[in-house]
């Protein structure tokens, strides 16, 4: 035990330290975030969101916190599996006593954690271009927002590492991802509240592990009335169910790796 | 008149080159085409969702959003297709310093970084847009049937539609170019991407001030929502003129800051 | 008329120096220091066309940055340099088509191309018709012992097969100049020998003048008949190699295997010492005075084998570098 929080810590200080080399970059990727923000233009434009029921407050709150959610829930293993892969820099960690997906999450933690000052400041920026639209959440709406946050970037990391163990198999298993990515982007609440989706739609989008990711958190955090207890238990049994499919992938991703002789 | 020959002759040589080799992979036509496909579908759902309650968007109708969306899928289909697989490289040869190769060539050294590579798997993005262009302005909807657009209107709308490709172009390229400067910020094409998002809904649906940004900060009204006026034949001259106007500023800018940044390359680098 | 003319070449670096940590980004945002680097200091040399001359340094002794301005890639700061008749930092396109560079660390080839879709690209670029293209593709190819590598991706090919292709690229415009930045790094030696024969027979064959930076000796002494040796960014040797090994040293190396074992004040005045390891002993004595020294040696001691040979080059050289460093 003693020895699993000494790797810990180290992992996570190195793989801070790397981060902080690359500020510049993840105040970018920060800002391509954008995308709740300009819907939420397009949406307070309309009159659709008034007609499914929702204030122009609950609207821009929602989005708002769409937005804080999906910075810090932003999955990119693939991508750097697949270069590693490809690279022939798996194989020294392939070799190392714990497994180099332990490498990746801390990678992913330690980024989270240096996008904390970053999504304050254009929070910041923000309030300040517009007054009304930051407010503070109650403590509880903070306290189960920020768990489901850390939850719904559990689940994107396993959904994510299913496609990556393909890449054992095929050198192009990252552009498999960028389809993965469209129905991230219009069921998973992005785009659009999921209120405001037909029954039919809204009833195929709560099937799908998708809205677990940003409307279930943004909600929590915007203060709307939300099953917790739902929203919590689906995400544990998305989660369970794509464990062990991982787990296996990457058992039979691993041995055809050795046996190719990469 | 050699030149232009010679130029003409290098651009089918590196297309043809880059175009065989892209060929090799052929899942990417398909992860390609269901992906603009699956993009437009959605947007289009999402516009449905928008269009909720029969209220206009920003004043716009159904056809005429529809023909907006179809001009960012053409857009998006040219950045697929020769913004990004060459602009990204340009920090490569940065990095890598093969930069002193392409400046030792005899030839404009910015129209090499620009068409290099050309990837097919854009198409798809662009024809599809075309088609829903096509069916926008043909579909006999509940309100109005815009029919098709005088020649006049054509005409005006090719030309902003090709305004648009000029800024979009000199947009990247400002951005790759200043990985001369600042290595780090070599994804800033990524956050250009994803602003340009905003391309997808005509820009009156947006707030005031974000009407603002996206008319002189981040020329996305001009990309989008000036061209497809101009097809519906709501186009004012005043705005026509202002886009022919950007594109010429936004390509000359590009040109100069390509020259200075040579400059400033060869002069400090070792 | 010389072909490459350099009088005074210069260039200074300015850069600004930084402390590192939080406290010294502000102050480096308030006050910049600035510090020059003399990377070449006044070189002058000229060239006449179809020789082979050699560049000869340590690692940031300004042999590629004097390269580099050569090929017009960085703008002298002083000087006055000019190169098949042209001023090279203008990169004019007359210019560009008649020089080339190659460099062994970096490739101008694609790597997922075949070479030959490569070579056409080039072909297209420098406007040479198609039917004179390929006739060059297959000279060149012949001489460099390609076939159907050509055909292959870059990526499929040996480090030896890549630079072999990347040889042809360059010289597909039959430059009049060419510049080779450590061409045969990291080659197996048969691969190196190929490459050096190939440029040799080359200059013999076209008459281009070859301007060559290598870290092997091998090359230097195949290839150049004339070499410029740079340190610190002067230069200090303009001559053969020949001359240079007079000029820095003089002497003659004598290995002696003796049947006693002897300690160091024995060899006293006979010569500098190089090692002394039980019954080996290797001494430094200059040439003028080789023969006499031997004979005395070969009385004093009791020699059972004795062997004579000039120092090898490197360490020559790497010595006048480090006594230079010194200075």
């Amino acid at each position: 035990m003693k020895w699993a929080w000494r790797v810990a810590r180290a992992l996570i200080t190195s793989q801070y330290a790397l981060m902080l080399e690359y500020r510049a970059e993840i105040i970018l990727w920060a800002l391509s975030g954008v995308l709740p923000l300009i819907m939420l233009g397009v949406w307070s434009g309309s009159g659709a969101a008034a007609a499914a029921g929702i204030s122009a407050q609950q609207l821009s709150r929602y989005f708002l916190a769409a937005f804080v959610v999906r910075q810090f829930t932003v999955v990119w293993l693939i991508n750097v599996f697949e270069e590693d892969a490809l690279q022939g820099r798996l194989s020294p960690f392939l070799l190392q006593p714990i497994s180099p997906l332990w490498r990746y999450l801390t990678a992913h933690i330690s980024e989270q954690a240096s996008r904390v000052p970053i999504v304050a400041v254009l929070l910041a920026l923000l309030g300040i271009a517009a007054p009304g639209l930051i407010w503070l959440p109650s403590a509880g709406a903070l306290f189960f927002g920020v768990i489901a946050i850390m939850a719904a970037f559990l689940l994107r990391f396993l959904l994510q590492l299913v496609l990556t163990t393909f890449c054992f198999w095929s050198e192009k298993a990252a552009a498999i991802d960028r389809l993965l990515m469209i129905p991230y982007m219009f069921l998973s609440g992005i785009v659009a509240p999921i209120d405001t989706f037909p029954p039919a739609v809204k009833r195929l989008a709560m099937a799908t592990p998708f809205p677990w990711m940003i409307d279930f958190p943004a909600r929590l955090i915007a203060g709307e009335p939300v099953n917790i207890a739902l929203g919590f238990t689906a995400i544990i049994a998305w989660c369970l169910l794509l464990l062990p499919i991982c787990h296996l992938l990457w058992r039979a991703g691993l041995r055809r790796y050795s046996a190719m002789g990469a | 008149m050699k030149e232009l020959r010679r130029y003409w002759h290098s651009l089918c040589c590196f297309w043809s080159s880059s175009i065989a080799a892209e060929l090799e992979y052929p899942l990417n036509a398909w992860v390609e085409l269901l992906s603009v496909l699956g993009n437009l579908a959605g947007s289009i759902f999402v516009l449905k969702l928008l269009f909720g309650n029969g209220v206009a968007l920003g004043g716009w109708s159904w056809n005429g959003s529809l023909i907006v969306l179809g001009l960012y899928t053409v857009l998006d289909g040219f950045t697929t297709c020769v913004l990004q697989p060459n602009l990204s490289r340009i920090v490569n040869h940065i990095q890598t310093g093969t930069l002193d190769y392409v400046l030792l060539k005899p030839i404009d050294s910015q129209f090499w970084l620009s068409t290099r590579t050309v990837s097919p798997w854009g198409l798809p993005g662009i024809i599809a847009g075309f088609c829903l262009i096509c069916w926008a302005l043909l579909k006999p909807s509940s309100s109005i049937s815009y029919g098709l657009p005088s020649s006049g209107a054509l005409l005006l709308a090719a030309a902003l539609l090709i305004a648009s490709l000029i800024i979009l172009y000199s947009l990247w390229f400002v951005l790759a170019a200043l990985s001369i400067w600042f290595i780090k910020v070599w994804n800033a094409t990524e956050v250009l991407r994803y602003t340009l998002v905003a391309g997808r809904y005509p820009v009156s649906a947006y707030p005031p001030a974000l009407r603002l940004i996206f008319t002189f900060v981040l020329p996305v009204a001009f990309l989008t929502t000036i061209p497809a006026e101009a097809l519906l034949g709501k186009s004012s001259s005043i705005w026509a003129i202002a886009a022919l106007c950007v594109a010429g500023i936004c390509l000359t800018g590009s040109r100069l800051l390509w020259n200075y940044a040579q400059r400033f390359y060869t002069s400090a680098s070792s | 008329m010389s072909i490459i003319n350099a009088k005074e070449l210069s260039k200074i670096y300015r850069v600004s120096e930084k402390q590192p940590g939080i406290a010294g980004t502000f102050r480096h945002l308030l006050q910049r220091k600035h510090r020059e680097i003399t990377a070449v200091n006044q070189i002058s040399f000229s060239i006449e066309p179809g020789e082979i001359v050699g560049f000869l340094g340590p690692n940031g002794a300004g042999k590629t940055t004097t390269l580099k301005m050569l090929t017009g890639l960085i703008h002298p700061s002083s000087g006055e340099l000019s190169v098949a008749g042209h001023k090279p930092w203008q990169r004019k396109a007359r210019f560009l088509r008649q020089i080339t560079l190659v460099m062994g660390n970096r490739q101008q080839l694609l790597w997922d191309l075949p070479a030959l879709d490569s070579l056409k690209v080039n072909a297209a670029v420098y406007g040479i018709p198609e039917k004179e293209a390929q006739r060059r593709i297959n000279e060149l190819a012949e001489m460099l012992e390609l076939g159907e590598e050509l055909l292959r991706p870059l990526r499929k090919l040996s480090l030896g097969q890549r630079m072999k292709t990347e040889l042809l690229a360059a010289l597909l415009h039959q430059p009049a100049v060419l510049f080779l930045d450590e061409p045969t790094l990291g080659l197996d030696v048969n691969a190196q020998v190929r490459v050096r024969e190939f440029l040799a027979d080359y200059n013999k064959r076209t008459g281009a003048t070859m301007l060559l930076t290598s870290h092997y000796m091998g090359d230097i002494t195949t290839l150049c008949p004339r070499v410029l040796l740079i340190h610190q960014g002067e230069l200090f040797h303009d001559g053969s190699l020949s001359e240079l090994t007079q000029k820095l040293a003089p002497c003659s190396q004598v290995r002696m295997e003796l049947s006693k074992i002897h300690s160091v004040e024995d060899f006293c005045g006979y010569g500098d010492i190089h090692y002394l390891e039980g019954h080996q002993v290797q001494l430094l004595i200059p040439r003028a005075e080789l023969s006499e020294r031997v004979a005395a040696l070969l009385n004093r001691f009791e020699v059972v084998d004795l062997e004579v040979s000039a120092p090898p080059i490197e360490e020559l050289i790497g010595g006048l570098f480090r006594s230079r460093e010194k200075l």
